[in-house]
């Protein structure tokens, strides 16, 4: 960081204007989602044991599976797809965006 | 014809076909270009990705794990699963716009630094080798299964028939056509399964759903509750292994080369899509294998004890199958399609070493005006060099396929992950945090089985199967300072990564 007169930067958090900002703008987000629903839900599970709470966790049904073995076996899984689906849209949609802007200005 | 010849049967004629295809699609391909199978689509591509992921941890080791220790195998789940999404964010697009084929030659470009390209070499060599070790224990327990013979010969057996199948193909010179082996794989997979549902009496047109039920017989009948959350291990062990997964599927070297068999970024990015699909129809079946198995056995009155539980954690997907009286062509076709999966990874791997070897090693460092020749011979000598080692520790496996199979991911997960990582989003990386990180990578992934005697410590914060939660951060902290304390890297590499792997839009 010694050198701020630099003309070439890359760095996931301080990210140059347009497209790239944009890009880590929903990286940042999908792995908010990624984190808290993998990671956030473990620690809840093991935060609420032997409380209501808890009980509620690993009681509660879903196809015959407890809440949280539903939640981790086969609702994670399709929550990563759905982020993966969600990523791919806004980052289609922003290139598209912004191609659109760049050939104009070459014009 | 009993079982056990149906089963050998059925393997024989699904790898016989594979091998047919190939010769009718090469003859094809000459004519109509990609036509054939190399590319059709973000579906097609897709289940190239998925059936390069397939190995006998997925078919075999998943079950195994989940029947063993329930609630705490599904982090095997969410790690292999999750481990994509982090890919397709962070590193998906951007790799395929640096334009590096294999993980060595990423290295040595965007570190510029031969050293840095040998060591990642080395480590990419090793991560192959120990995935292979755990293949290899997927294809010697089934040969064991299908002879009927013991696991060392079962073991040995196999190698020879993978070595051979790669002696015939590379003289055949026949295409892998990963859609079809995915097909294959997944229908080999599923359809016993809803057959066992049936059988069994739950909801079989779904079996993935059905298995709830079984899992409530399970605890009413006989009082054993498999879904108990951190019940054997902390909450630190399940998160570790999970992240370690995560981060090591984002650093496997024949995961991250997928990228280039598509045309263009936004494909790239859509069969990853695809692929975590298709690879998730395998996933959110296996927990129903290890349900259905542990309710057969206790309906039998096998007795669950750690130790008989853990030698027979890996066949239980084929054992399940014949407790229940499955018909033998059908266990053949599930003993088919797990050995498929380990037998063409360990193909892959086998291939991809040996051509490391020659190229990143031997041509680069060792011999640069080796001719064309002799570079082949070092990869064909590299290939028996690396089954044989493979093998070697194979006769005597460390753990379950699902164990072994983490120990590469945390390997990767703690050197190669971070170093793309900051490679691609971090212009100030250079040559010395790559190198430091990569020692200090290794030195996190063998921590506990080389030095958790002298610091017990250790075994708790670096676990070899999970090692990466502390590690890759650890890596990561070390690439940041070492390169921050040296020279920045060439301003032509900072521009490159900043106008063509990240400013291609503006």
């Amino acid at each position: 960081m010694s050198h701020p007169e630099k003309r070439h930067k890359v760095n996931l958090f301080r990210p140059k204007e347009g497209h790239m900002r944009d890009e880590v703008h929903i990286i940042l987000a999908i792995l908010f989602g990624w984190g808290v629903c993998t990671f956030g839900f473990q620690f809840l599970v093991y935060a609420c044991r032997g409380t209501g709470a808890g009980s509620l966790l690993t009681r509660l049904t879903l196809f015959n599976l407890p809440l949280h073995f539903w939640f981790t076996g086969q609702f994670l899984p399709l929550w990563f797809i759905v982020l993966c689906v969600i990523f791919n849209i806004y980052v289609d949609r922003i290139s598209e965006y912004h191609s659109r802007k760049r050939d104009k200005s070459y014009e | 014809m009993n079982d056990s010849s149906w089963s050998i049967f059925v393997v024989l004629l699904v790898l016989l076909s594979f091998i047919l295809v190939g010769l009718r699609q090469k003859s094809r391909e000459s004519q109509e270009y990609g036509f054939g199978g190399r590319y059709t689509g973000r579906i097609g591509g897709g289940a190239a990705i998925a059936s390069n992921w397939m190995s006998a941890a997925s078919l075999m080791g998943l079950a195994g794990i989940i029947y063993l220790r329930g609630y705490q195998g599904l982090a095997y789940v969410i790690g292999w699963t999750g481990g994509y999404v982090l890919l397709l964010v962070l590193l998906a697009s951007q790799i395929r716009r640096f334009g590096k084929f294999t993980t060595p030659e990423f290295v040595g470009e965007r570190y510029g630094s031969p050293a840095a390209r040998l060591i990642a070499a080395v480590i990419a060599i090793a991560i192959s080798v120990i995935y292979c070790v755990a293949q290899f224990k997927g294809i010697g327990l089934i040969f064991s299964f299908m002879f009927d013979i013991g696991y060392e010969q079962g073991v040995t057996y196999g190698a020879l028939a993978v070595v051979s199948y790669l002696v015939v193909s590379g003289a055949l010179g026949v295409p892998r056509n990963q859609q079809l082996q995915y097909l294959v794989i997944c229908v080999a997979f599923i359809v016993p399964l809803m057959w066992l549902a049936r059988k069994l009496g739950y909801f079989w047109l779904l079996p993935q759903f059905g298995y709830g039920r079984a899992l409530t017989d399970l605890s009413r009948e006989f009082h054993v509750d498999f879904t108990l959350p951190f019940a054997g291990d902390s909450l630190f062990e399940w998160c570790a292994l999970c992240f370690t997964l995560m981060v090591g599927t984002g650093g496997l070297p024949h995961v991250l080369s997928r990228f280039y068999t598509v045309p263009n970024v936004r494909d790239a990015r859509w069969s990853v899509v695809w692929g975590l699909f298709f690879i998730a129809l395998i996933y959110w079946s296996a927990p129903a294998f290890a349900v259905f198995g542990r309710l057969l056995e206790a309906r039998q009155g096998i007795a669950f004890t750690p130790e008989t539980a853990r030698a027979t954690a890996d066949v239980i997907a084929l054992k399940t199958a014949l407790m229940a009286g499955l018909p033998g062509w059908l266990v053949g076709v599930l003993a088919a399609g797990a050995l498929s999966a380990a037998f063409f990874t360990v193909a892959g791997l086998l291939m991809t070493g040996a051509s490391s070897i020659s190229h990143d090693i031997y041509y680069s460092f060792v011999n640069p005006k080796a001719s064309e020749t002799s570079r082949m011979q070092v990869a064909k000598g590299g290939t028996l060099v690396l089954a044989a080692l493979v093998l070697l520790v194979a006769l005597n496996p460390p753990g379950l396929i699902a164990e072994i199979t983490a120990v590469a991911f945390a390997l990767a997960g703690n050197t190669i992950f971070p170093l793309f990582l900051l490679g691609i989003w971090w212009d100030r990386a250079n040559r010395y945090g790559a190198i430091a990180g990569m020692f200090t990578g290794v030195l996190c992934t063998v921590a506990q089985p080389l030095f958790g005697g002298v610091l017990p410590g250790l075994t708790s914060y670096f676990p070899v199967t999970a090692s990466a939660l502390c590690g890759a951060p650890l890596v990561i902290c070390v690439m940041i300072a070492v390169s921050l304390a040296t020279p920045a890297p060439p301003e032509e590499m900072r521009r490159f990564l900043e106008q063509e792997v990240h400013g291609h839009l503006d």
